[in-house]
C-alpha cells in the first residue's frame, strides 16, 4: 500500500528513451536552432554540477562558472599548446574542473557556510576570470583563444550536427552517473550531509570526504560542460564566465528544481530557449527575461520538476529537495 | 567482578568559562542498561555527547574496553563501536526510512548492511511497512524507532540513547521500554539519560546519579526495590 507521500522512482529504462528520441532531433532543425539545442546540452551539465553542490549537498558555493571557464580554458589551452584533438582535450577538462572542485571545497572543508561560502566562492571564480585575462599569451587575455576544432573519424567538427551527437552522449552519460551517483550510498551521504551534517559524522561518515566528492564530481561535469562550450562556440572569452553567466545558471537550477536531475535538465533547457523567444521585442529581453523567471518561480518554487511529480509520481527523485 | 565496557574517569568539559562536568567517573558494564539521572544542567546530556565525541572534554578519560576516546572525532569514536540516539533524534528528514537506516550500515560491506537491515525490520515490523516514506511524515514514536534502530545498524558495542521518551505518549514510553528489553535480552550495552523515571527505573539496570557535574550516587535499580523517593530527593533537593 502506497501513501501519497511516499517516495517513488521512476523505472530506470523509461528515461533511456529521451536520448535515443532525441536522435532524431537534427532532421528537424536548421542550423539556428541545431545551435541552440547544442547549447541545451551544455547548460544542462553546468546546471546539473552546480545542482549536485547547491542542491543535492546544500551548499551555498558558486564556483560552478569558476568550473565552466576551467573546464573550457583547459579544453582549449591543450588543443593549441599540446596539439591535442578535442576530443582528448575533454577528459583533460573534466579533471581540470575536478581539480577546481577540489580546490573549492577547501572552503568548505573550513567550515566556512552559507554567504560566507557564496562569497569566497563567488571570489574564486572572478580570480579565475582575472587570470584569464591577465595570463597573456597563455589565455589570450581579453582576445580569448580560438580553437582548431579539427575533425574526428572524418567527421568536421564545426558542423552543428557532429556537435549535437557528441553532445547527446556526453550528456547522456553524465546525467546517467549523476543519477547512479545520488543513488549509491554516497549519494544517500550528500544528502544526509545536506540535512544535518553534524549527525552524519555521528553516523561514522567522514563528512569532509563527502563535501570533496561532491564538488570535484561537480567540477568534473561543469569542466566537461566546458570543453563542450569550447567546441560551440570555438573560442572562450574570460567574459563568457563572469557573474552574468552565473546568476543565469542560477536561475536554470532554481527553475529546473533544486537538488533534482531531471530539474537541471529542464531548467536549462527553458531557460536556454528563453533568450530566443523573447528576441522578438528588442531592448525588452533582460526585462521579459527577469519576468518570466519571477512567475515561475512564484508559481511553482520547487520548480518545473515539482510540475513534472504532480502529474506522474515516476518523476519523483529520491534525493531532490523539497 | 564485573566486565567493564566504557570507563569514564576524572572526565571535566565545560562550555566557554561555564564548566559542565567536573571530575565525572563512572563505569559502563557490558550486557548492562545504565541509566544517568540529575537536575537539569546537572551534565547528562553533556557525557553523552562527550562520550561520542560531538563536545571534547577538557581533560579527563573516556575508555572503550582500554581504548582512550576522549579528543576522537565523532566518525571515529563511531567506527569503534559508540552510537547515539540524541535527544532531537536527528534522523533527515527528506530521505526515506530506508535510506536513513542504511545510512547508519554507511560503515559497512552492503551484504551486511542488507542482513542488518532485515534485523531491524524484525525488531520494528512497523518500519517495514514505512521502508519508502520520508522520515517527515512519520509519528514521533515510529521516528523514535527509525533512530534508534539506524544507530543499531552498526551493531554498536555500546548504545547511547538521550532521553528516548522526549515527547512521547505514554503509550509510546511503553513502547520503548519494550525496545530497550528486547536490546537487552540482546545483549547490547545501553547508556541511558531519561527524565522519565518510570521509564529509566523500569528498562535501567543501574543508576548514577549526576549533580554539579559529577557522579555523587548509584546502585542497582532492583535494589530500591521500588522506594525511588531517595533517590528522587538526591536528585532534586
Amino acid at each position: 500500500m502506497h501513501t501519497p507521500a511516499e517516495s517513488r522512482t521512476a523505472p530506470r529504462w523509461i528515461f533511456w528513451l529521451l536520448p535515443i528520441l532525441a536522435l532524431a532531433i537534427p532532421l528537424a532543425t536548421n542550423p539556428y536552432t541545431q545551435f541552440i539545442i547544442n547549447a541545451m546540452l551544455i547548460y544542462t551539465l553546468v546546471t546539473l554540477g552546480f545542482s549536485v553542490v547547491i542542491g543535492n549537498l546544500g551548499q551555498l558555493a558558486f564556483a560552478n562558472t569558476a568550473f565552466f571557464g576551467i573546464g573550457a580554458y583547459a579544453s582549449a589551452m591543450a588543443g593549441n599548446a599540446l596539439g591535442l584533438p578535442w576530443l582528448l582535450t575533454v577528459p583533460l577538462a573534466g579533471l581540470a574542473g575536478a581539480a577546481g572542485g577540489f580546490l573549492a571545497s577547501a572552503a568548505a572543508l573550513r567550515g566556512i557556510r552559507l554567504y560566507y561560502l557564496a562569497i569566497v566562492t563567488l571570489a574564486f571564480g572572478e580570480l579565475m576570470r582575472w587570470f584569464y585575462t591577465h595570463a597573456g599569451a597563455l589565455t589570450g587575455g581579453t582576445d580569448g583563444l580560438a580553437l582548431d576544432r579539427g575533425d574526428i573519424f572524418g567527421l568536421q567538427l564545426n558542423s552543428d550536427t557532429v556537435q549535437f551527437y557528441i553532445f547527446l552522449l556526453l550528456t547522456t552519460l553524465l546525467v546517467a552517473g549523476t543519477v547512479n551517483l545520488l543513488r549509491s550510498r554516497l549519494g544517500r551521504a550528500i544528502v544526509a550531509v545536506r540535512e544535518n551534517e553534524i549527525a552524519t559524522a555521528s553516523l561514522g561518515i567522514a563528512t569532509s570526504r563527502i563535501i570533496v566528492t561532491a564538488f570535484v564530481w561537480s567540477g568534473f561535469v561543469v569542466g566537461i560542460a566546458g570543453a563542450m562550450f569550447a567546441l560551440h562556440t570555438g573560442r572562450v572569452f574570460p567574459e563568457s564566465f563572469g557573474l552574468t553567466q552565473l546568476i543565469i545558471n542560477f536561475a536554470m537550477v532554481l527553475v529546473g528544481g533544486l537538488g533534482s536531475v531531471i530539474g537541471a535538465v529542464l531548467g536549462a533547457v527553458a531557460l536556454t530557449a528563453l533568450p530566443e523567444y523573447v528576441r522578438a521585442f528588442p531592448g525588452m529581453e533582460e526585462i521579459f527575461f527577469g519576468v518570466i523567471v519571477m512567475v515561475v518561480l512564484l508559481v511553482m518554487p520547487k520548480g518545473l520538476a515539482s510540475l513534472l511529480r504532480r502529474v506522474s509520481p515516476i518523476f519523483h527523485e529520491t534525493h531532490h529537495r523539497d | 567482578m564485573h566486565d567493564i565496557l566504557l570507563s569514564i574517569s576524572d572526565l571535566n568539559v565545560s562550555y566557554g568559562k561555564k564548566a559542565i562536568l567536573r571530575g565525572a567517573s563512572y563505569d559502563v558494564r557490558r550486557g548492562e542498561c545504565l541509566t544517568l539521572l540529575g537536575a537539569n544542567g546537572s551534565g547528562k546530556s553533556t557525557s553523552l555527547n562527550a562520550i561520542c565525541g560531538f563536545i571534547k572534554p577538557t581533560s579527563g578519560s573516556v575508555k572503550l574496553m582500554g581504548t582512550e576516546l576522549a579528543g576522537l572525532d565523532p566518525h571515529r569514536i563511531f567506527a569503534h563501536g559508540v552510537a547515539q540516539v540524541s535527544q532531537a533524534r536527528d534522523l533527515f528528514p527528506d530521505l526515506t526510512v530506508e535510506d536513513n537506516l542504511r545510512l547508519g550500515a554507511m560503515r559497512r560491506g552492503s551484504s551486511t548492511a542488507a542482513q542488518s537491515l532485515a534485523t531491524t525490520y524484525q525488531r520494528f515490523p512497523r518500519l517495514a511497512d514505512r521502508r519508502k516514506q520520508p522520515t517527515r511524515t512519520l509519528s514521533g514514536g515510529e521516528q523514535q524507532m527509525v533512530a534508534i534502530g539506524r544507530a543499531l545498524m552498526s551493531d554498536p558495542l555500546l548504545l547511547l540513547l538521550d532521553e528516548p521518551s522526549g515527547g512521547l505518549s505514554p503509550q509510546l514510553c511503553e513502547e520503548i521500554a519494550q525496545i530497550i528489553d528486547i536490546l537487552k535480552a540482546e545483549g547490547v550495552t545501553l547508556l541511558m539519560v531519561e527524565q522519565n523515571l518510570n521509564l529509566a527505573f523500569r528498562a535501567a539496570d543501574r543508576f548514577i546519579v549526576l549533580r554539579d557535574g559529577q557522579a555523587v550516587d548509584g546502585g542497582d535499580v532492583a535494589a530500591m526495590a521500588g522506594d525511588h523517593e531517595a533517590i528522587v530527593r538526591n536528585i532534586y533537593l
